[in-house]
């Protein structure tokens, strides 16, 4: 029986294949802890007084962010407000946004549910139901960034933090480097860097946390969780890269940490390069910020009337 | 030997070989263990984990869509 390198307890319950480092239960809640509540300090994601939105579906990536910061609440460091958007697909959202709110009382935490349907007029259903040329996951994307920020201001609130996991955001990076996406590369990152006022700063407290770390980390400390997948999600390129990097992590156990350095540090070049500066505007149709005269969700919208 | 193997709501006895680890049980299912967290009598374990008589044997799937 091996032993837990922190303590030497015998009942283990991870080995980390970028490290070989084995834990138990304790040892590694409160490593896997330590370790987002360093990154917050040292990438300076969040300041003292900031008002966080916490992006809250009820999966465990964002359960996992809301406990986490909690503890920056419980010090009065942070005002949380956690916001859970009902897209509208029916038999699978009910019980995310159920769990979402479960989460949130046992915290206290204020909590709001805002859905497609009261924000943009139609849910996910009905939009997909009318609709064959795009896919759900470009519909979904754009109306939840849409509400979120929309959301964030009703709030006042000052950061909006995301459950982006490691496996998300190596994701991102190779599918827009694969795709020749240059524009979209200088937008990814731990925190996102709008200068233009309309945006809410994003944070993802989770970027170097690997997703199995976190499925671990919501069922070690007992936290409800809404373990399914969504019914549009499909057989995405997306999806195919994702399989690719879990696939050569099995040999290459260090592969997404060096995919995410790597790419951290051309970044400053590719964004003097590529980033298109001074191109934001405001939507004619919402306020919301837009790169032409409409912004993406209005423009969906507006073509729902025609 | 035999043990209870429990995924989602599905809960079947198995007979197993002596010697088996949990990652050898998910990869005879064709589970990729990278998708899962496996519980044994209601603790979390590393799959590398041997698996013994009478075992509770409790696969979560955690990651959907890759
Ligand atoms: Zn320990
Ligand atoms: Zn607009």
């Amino acid at each position: 029986m091996e032993k837990c390198h922190k303590c030497g307890n015998t009942n283990t319950i991870v080995r980390r294949k970028q490290s070989g480092q084995i834990l138990c239960q304790e040892c590694f809640v409160e490593s896997i802890q330590e370790k987002v509540l360093k990154d917050i300090r040292r990438q300076k994601l969040i300041e003292k007084g900031d008002k966080v939105l916490v992006a809250l579906s009820g999966g465990k990536d964002s359960v996992m962010v809301l406990h986490i910061l909690n503890n920056l609440r419980n010090r009065r460091i942070i005002d949380l407000v956690a916001v859970t958007i009902d897209e509208g697909i029916s038999g699978y959202r009910e019980e995310g946004v159920r769990i979402a709110a479960q989460n949130a009382e046992t915290l206290g935490i204020e909590h709001r549910i805002v859905s497609f349907k009261e924000y943009v007029g139609r849910s996910l259903d009905e939009i997909m139901s009318d609709s064959n040329d795009r896919n759900a996951c470009t519909y979904c994307g754009v109306f939840r960034r849409w509400i979120l920020n929309k959301v964030a201001k009703e709030e006042g609130a000052t950061k909006i933090a995301t459950g982006h996991n490691l496996d998300d955001e190596t994701q991102s990076i190779l599918m827009n480097y694969l795709e020749g996406n240059i524009h979209n590369l200088t937008r990814i990152g731990i925190r996102s860097e709008s200068k233009y006022e309309g945006f809410t700063v994003k944070i993802k407290p989770l970027r170097e946390i690997p997703e199995k770390e976190i499925a671990t980390y919501v069922l070690a400390c007992g936290l409800p969780v809404h373990l399914a997948g969504c019914p549009y999600a499909g057989d995405s390129f997306r999806a195919k890269v994702g399989v690719f990097l879990k696939e050569i992590s099995k040999e290459h156990p260090t592969i997404m940490y060096s995919t995410l350095r790597g790419f951290d540090k051309i970044k400053p070049v590719l964004k003097e390069k590529f980033s298109q500066k001074g191109s934001m505007g405001v939507c004619q149709e919402c306020d919301e910020p837009a790169a032409g005269k409409i912004c993406k969700a209005c423009s969906f919208r507006l073509s729902w009337n025609q | 030997m035999q043990i209870t193997l429990i995924i989602g709501e599905d809960e079947k006895q198995v007979e197993v070989d002596e010697g088996k680890t949990v990652k050898n049980l998910l990869q005879m299912m064709e589970i990729p263990v990278e998708t899962v967290v496996v519980k044994k009598n209601q603790s979390i374990i590393i799959e590398e984990e041997l698996i013994e008589d009478g075992d509770i044997i409790e696969v979560i799937k955690v990651i959907y869509g890759g």
